[in-house]
């Protein structure tokens, strides 16, 4: 229950389209959108997460990923990583 | 009997009775002896050691039983449709909830801080990333024509992109004086993708007899093209097929329309994907839905009539003639996001809201074989003229109509004041369009009608950007040398960058549009629903 309030409480900020959870191996845990487009958020940002990790500690190995924000034209995506889970949020920036 | 002498001895020893003494000469003869037997000994010896034997299986004894099942059950198996892996996701993954918690507790405050930040920061006003080449220029691409249609003063009526976008099929008639002689036209197609195209000469030429009016590619079939013609007819032409590309025709029966068909469009249809059912609107007031029959005929499937006295009156509007009179309809748009709803454009000078699914019975009831319903359930408020366009926008609930007043006219589909009028030119407005992929811009064809140019637009083919300016024009494209209208234009849904106009002279422009037209830009729905909503208050 305090997982979803929590869940709740970022949802509710201003702007945000979508907010999703997945594990270590990439696989959604929460989502607020449907199916097949989690999955889709899911894979494909597994996926860069790594990279950008390993892209940080390739440049310092002292260095570690805190976070990662993809700017786009309609929305701007935010990743918080940890050892077991990935929360991504989308955001619709304000004017 | 006397044994035998040697031959040597003297008879008489051998004998002993006495003969006479042989002659001497007879002491040497021939003589032959008898073969000599030699018995054997084995066979007899074998044969006497063989004994004759012979055995028999005993009887088998066999014994005759029958058994029978009394009782029996039905038992079936079968594998259950698995549910999709995705869908269970949730309840499959072996979630710690200590953990996930934690981790969430972890993260919320950075999150929540980045998006405060977020909301907050200009830090990427007015940025923009261009990743193509940004196009400047309008160009025009193609001129294309048919020159025996031009030699007989055709025009062209009907402009459409078939469903890949490669091809575009232009129909040729008449819109300015024509008359029920059956005078030729043509239907022509040019494929823009092939190598080695030649503007004069179409890919493929229809000849009708006819005049063409309106022209629609199929929506997902590539070859298929519906055309309404003059006389009220549909006809339906395959262009892959050589010799007859006829496919599909109404024939002149007692459901055709009686005036000519200015538009015709594919209508999806839910049950059977294959088929499409056609959509014709005609200045006779019928709205008619035609099926597809086995036999190449298209036979009706359901209609509507918009006559004067079922129009919904508003309060708002005064200054129109109600009569029993037939309300000839001039085009027709379905909205994006119901596909009951659909908005008309009708001779009057204005424009109706009108459902698929109402049930009313239109007056009077003629004699056609489907009951014709009358679906009008809102009337917008008239241009200065008749409404020769309507276009319902991919984006939102709004439309476009244009008229002979020069004007353009925004409207939501919820209210009838028009949300923004625009005097575009000083001429009549044939045909205006959404284009599919910016939603704030539109393009509208001009041309004829009074020629006093106050309004320096001299353009016919205009295209409007609400980014830019509400007011006037942000691109004015001349089509032709000479005053002559531009009567259809039509965006390619796939190769966004192109237009492509038809005009009175015959020619065909395909105009490529600069980046600036075919670009969303970040917020443009937002704008789009600001402009929606500021004028509703």
């Amino acid at each position: 229950a305090e997982v979803e309030e929590t869940l709740k409480r970022i949802q509710a900020h201003k702007g945000v389209i979508a907010t999703i959870v997945i594990n270590a191996e990439g696989i959604p845990v929460r989502t607020t959108l449907d199916n097949s487009t989690t999955v889709q958020y899911a894979g494909l940002l597994h996926q860069l997460t790594m990279k950008a990790r390993s892209t940080v500690r390739d440049i310092d190995p002292q260095n570690e990923l805190t976070f990662l924000r993809i700017r786009s034209k309609k929305h701007e995506i935010m990743v918080a990583p940890d050892k077991e889970y990935l929360l991504i949020v989308i955001q619709n920036p304000g004017e | 009997t006397a044994p035998r002498p040697f031959p040597w001895e003297p008879a008489q020893q051998a004998a002993g009775a006495g003969w006479a003494a042989p002659p001497l000469a007879a002491m040497f003869a021939d003589g032959t002896a008898a073969g000599t037997d030699v018995e054997s000994l084995w066979r007899s010896a074998r044969s006497a050691r063989c004994e004759a034997k012979s055995c028999q299986t005993g009887k088998i004894s066999t014994v005759e039983t029958a058994a029978q099942s009394h009782t029996c059950r039905d038992a079936g198996v079968q594998t259950d449709q698995s549910s999709d892996a995705v869908q269970d996701f949730q309840q499959e993954v072996q979630v710690d909830y200590t953990s996930l918690l934690a981790f969430l507790q972890r993260v919320e405050d950075a999150v929540i801080k980045e998006l405060n930040k977020n909301w907050k920061s200009h830090a990427f006003d007015g940025y923009e990333v261009s990743w193509t080449d940004q196009n400047e220029t309008v160009l025009c691409l193609h001129t294309l024509s048919y020159p025996e249609a031009q030699d007989q003063n055709l025009q062209v009526t009907g402009i459409s992109w078939n469903a890949t976008g490669s091809v575009v099929a232009c129909s040729y008639g008449r819109l300015d004086d024509g008359d029920w002689s059956a005078e030729k036209s043509y239907v022509c197609t040019w494929n823009l993708d092939r190598r080695g195209l030649k503007p004069q000469r179409p890919d493929l030429v229809v000849d009708v007899p006819s005049s063409v009016m309106c022209l629609a590619f199929h929506p997902s079939r590539p070859s298929l093209i519906a055309g309404g013609l003059f006389s009220g007819e549909l006809v339906v032409w395959d262009t892959g097929r050589t010799e007859d590309p006829v496919v599909w025709r109404t024939g002149m029966t007692d459901d055709t329309h009686t005036d000519p068909v200015y538009q015709v469009n594919w209508l999806p249809d839910g049950k059977h994907r294959s088929h499409s059912r056609l959509l014709s609107v005609s200045t006779d007031g019928k709205i008619l839905v035609w099926r597809e029959e086995r036999d190449g005929r298209l036979a009706l499937a359901e209609g509507f009539a918009i006559v004067a006295q079922q129009i919904p009156r508003s309060a708002q509007l005064k200054k129109l003639a109600w009569g029993e009179a037939a309300v000839g309809v001039t085009s027709l748009s379905f909205s994006h996001f119901d596909p009951h709803l659909f908005v008309v454009g009708v001779e009057g000078g204005y424009s109706l809201k009108c459902s698929a699914a109402a049930e009313t019975l239109a007056l009077p009831r003629t004699g056609s074989s489907v009951p014709l319903r009358a679906p009008a359930e809102l009337t917008f408020s008239p241009h200065g003229g008749p409404v020769y366009s309507v276009s319902c926008s991919p984006f939102h609930n709004l439309f476009l109509s244009c008229g002979t007043d020069g004007q353009v006219h925004v409207h939501s589909l919820l209210q009838a004041q028009p949300l923004v009028s625009l005097q575009v030119s000083q001429k009549y407005l044939f045909c205006v369009r959404w284009s599919p992929v910016r939603p704030l811009v539109f393009a509208a064809a001009s041309g004829e009608g009074n020629h006093n140019n106050r309004f320096c637009s001299t353009g016919d083919v205009h295209l409007f950007d609400f980014e830019k300016s509400s007011q006037k024009p942000a691109l004015s494209i001349k089509q032709a040398a000479g005053e002559r209208p531009v009567y259809c234009l039509e965006f390619n849904a796939k190769q966004t960058q192109l237009l492509a106009a038809g005009d009175a002279a015959g020619t065909v422009r395909v105009w490529q549009l600069s980046s600036a037209f075919t670009e969303q830009g970040p917020r443009e729905l937002n704008r789009l629903e600001q402009l929606a909503n500021e004028t509703t208050d």
